[in-house]
């Protein structure tokens, strides 16, 4: 224990000790201070040159005298110039502050500006990127019949293909047509309105009748045989339902057959071109997104006979599962898969996805 | 603010004062030393030309401030009493206050044993390697030393002992501290 209080003692010879302070400096050369701080005091003042000679000055009277008031107005004018620095760096803190605060405000506005701005400059575009390819694809639609009465000739070739596709459903179609039904195939197809969009709005008028010809000719067993083989033939062959009405319900001569056969061949190749235009206006607007503008032309369009009635049928479906409306699409598919069509491998495929 | 810049030591107000131009520590630092710095003043005011009290002070306040931001000041009443002295000698050449190799050795001697305050092994090291550096000062430094620190005799009553003045005495012991940190200092380097 003597030795921990004695390595104590030792260790005091190199303690750090504050200068005497304003009240410890009279108590000292009073002698009015404890033996320990008293103690203190000197352990300070062996190392302190400052504090040892300010003890020998306040020693002489003559000096301790003027002490006292010279300390007083030395502390006053010390700390006037401190509350003189803290006053002006507290109007200097604060317009610091305000400074920050109107930087802060100038920059929000500025960023919120060009936020704006950009945003009005991209809708803008958007804008004009959606007007383009529409405005294009009216064009496009407007010229056509233009084009089509200037050059006829311009339009077959172009059309040419597609009754050469066809070729095989009116072959199909033919068979009958040597019944005396077959003549009046060609007639339902308005020949006035081919030409017009609303043209391949009209043959849903017939197509429908075919379809409930074609479901109710089954039961009577008192037709003819001719008869059954060509509601067989409008059940695999939609595109050319018109036929079996006619069959059923006009015999025609044979020879006004030949004659009108020509006559609509050439009509169902202007009407199949329309489709083709209006076909691809109506893919347009499918690659483009505009599903429901894209249901409305494939609507218009699944009802025309021929092979863009059935495609328009299974974009029409493509378009109602990418919409989410499955028991449509689901629909649709098995009118496509009925239609037995070139299309019927991937309707059935898109069936079995469903 | 002022409140709380009182408490702070002189090292971490000067500090403030460099680091952070902070000029209220700065004051604070001054009205800390402020009656020490009056008092040393006082045989040398009214004594010749500029020497009023109003002329003195604030001239060694300005003084102060300026060598504050620019010198190193390991210890403020060293800086302070050598900045009056060198106001008092009136040298045109204001050489900067460099603290001695005496006062820098006795200055880390302070800042082991504070150190070692925490570590009781540390301090019985510390106390070990001390008294062995006692044992190799004069008789009489040791005596005064011993008498001083461990027996906690007072400056008169040592002087009364040896028939010295206490300013003889208090000298003594200065330097008796002062070879004793420079051997512990040497010691630790070898």
């Amino acid at each position: 224990m003597s030795n921990l209080e004695n390595n104590e003692k030792i260790l005091k010879i190199f303690s750090n000790i504050r200068c005497l302070n304003r009240d410890q400096l009279p108590r000292y050369l009073d002698g009015r201070l404890t033996d320990v701080e008293k103690h203190l005091v000197e352990q300070h003042l062996v190392d302190c040159n400052l504090c040892f000679d300010a003890l020998q000055v306040l020693q002489q009277q003559q000096y301790r005298e003027k002490y006292q008031p010279l300390a007083t107005s030395m502390q006053q004018y010390i700390r006037n110039s401190i509350k003189r620095i803290s006053q002006v760096h507290k109007v200097e803190r604060y317009q610091r502050q305000e400074q920050k605060k109107e930087s802060f405000l100038i920059y929000f506005w500025v960023v919120a500006a060009i936020a704006i701005s950009a945003g009005v400059i991209y809708l803008v575009q958007q804008q004009g990127k959606l007007k383009s390819p529409v405005s294009k694809a009216i064009a496009s639609n407007a010229d056509l019949p233009a084009a089509k009465s200037e050059n006829p000739p311009l339009q077959a070739a172009v059309v040419t293909p597609v009754p050469a596709e066809e070729a095989p459903v009116l072959k199909t179609a033919q068979p009958p047509a040597t019944t005396p039904a077959a003549p009046a195939a060609t007639p339902p197809k308005p020949v006035v309105k081919t030409d017009s969009v609303k043209a391949a709005v009209k043959p849903p008028a017939a197509a429908p009748v075919t379809k409930d010809s074609a479901k109710k000719l089954p039961p009577p067993p008192s037709k003819p045989a001719e008869a059954k083989e060509t509601t067989r033939v409008a059940v695999v062959h939609k595109d050319t339902p018109a036929v079996v009405k006619k069959t059923e319900d006009k015999p025609a001569p044979v020879k006004k057959e030949k004659e009108k056969e020509d006559v609509p061949e050439k009509k169902t190749a202007e009407a199949s071109g329309t489709d083709e235009f209006l076909y691809k206006a109506a893919q347009v607007y499918h690659q483009q997104g505009d599903l429901n503008e894209a249901i409305s032309r494939y609507k218009h369009l699944a009802e025309s006979p021929g092979k863009y009635g059935e495609l328009s049928r299974y974009q029409l479906a493509v378009c109602y599962r990418s919409k989410g409306q499955t028991g449509k699409a689901r629909r649709m598919f098995k009118e496509v898969v009925r239609m037995n069509g070139s299309m019927k491998d991937k309707a059935q495929a898109a069936l079995d996805n469903l | 603010m002022l409140q709380q810049l009182t408490n702070l030591s002189d090292k971490e107000l000067i500090s403030r004062a460099r680091k952070l131009k902070d000029q209220e520590a700065e004051g604070v630092l001054m009205e800390r030393y402020s009656h020490l710095m009056v008092a040393v003043c006082l045989p040398y005011l009214n004594n010749g030309p500029a020497t009023t009290p109003e002329e003195v002070y604030p001239a060694l306040l300005q003084k102060l401030s300026a060598s504050l931001r620019t010198q190193t000041i390991p210890k403020a009443n060293e800086w302070i009493h050598y900045t009056i002295r060198a106001q008092q000698a009136q040298t045109e050449k204001n050489s900067p206050f460099f603290p001695s190799t005496e006062s820098r050795e006795q200055q880390q001697m302070e800042n082991k044993v504070e150190k070692a305050a925490t570590n009781l092994k540390e301090q019985q090291l510390l106390a070990a390697t001390m008294e062995e550096a006692l044992q190799k000062l004069p008789a009489e430094e040791q005596y005064f030393l011993k008498e001083f620190y461990l027996h906690a005799k007072s400056f008169a009553e040592l002087a009364a002992t040896k028939k010295y003045t206490i300013e003889k005495t208090r000298q003594i012991l200065q330097q008796a501290k002062q070879k004793m940190a420079s051997l512990l200092m040497h010691e630790t380097y070898e």
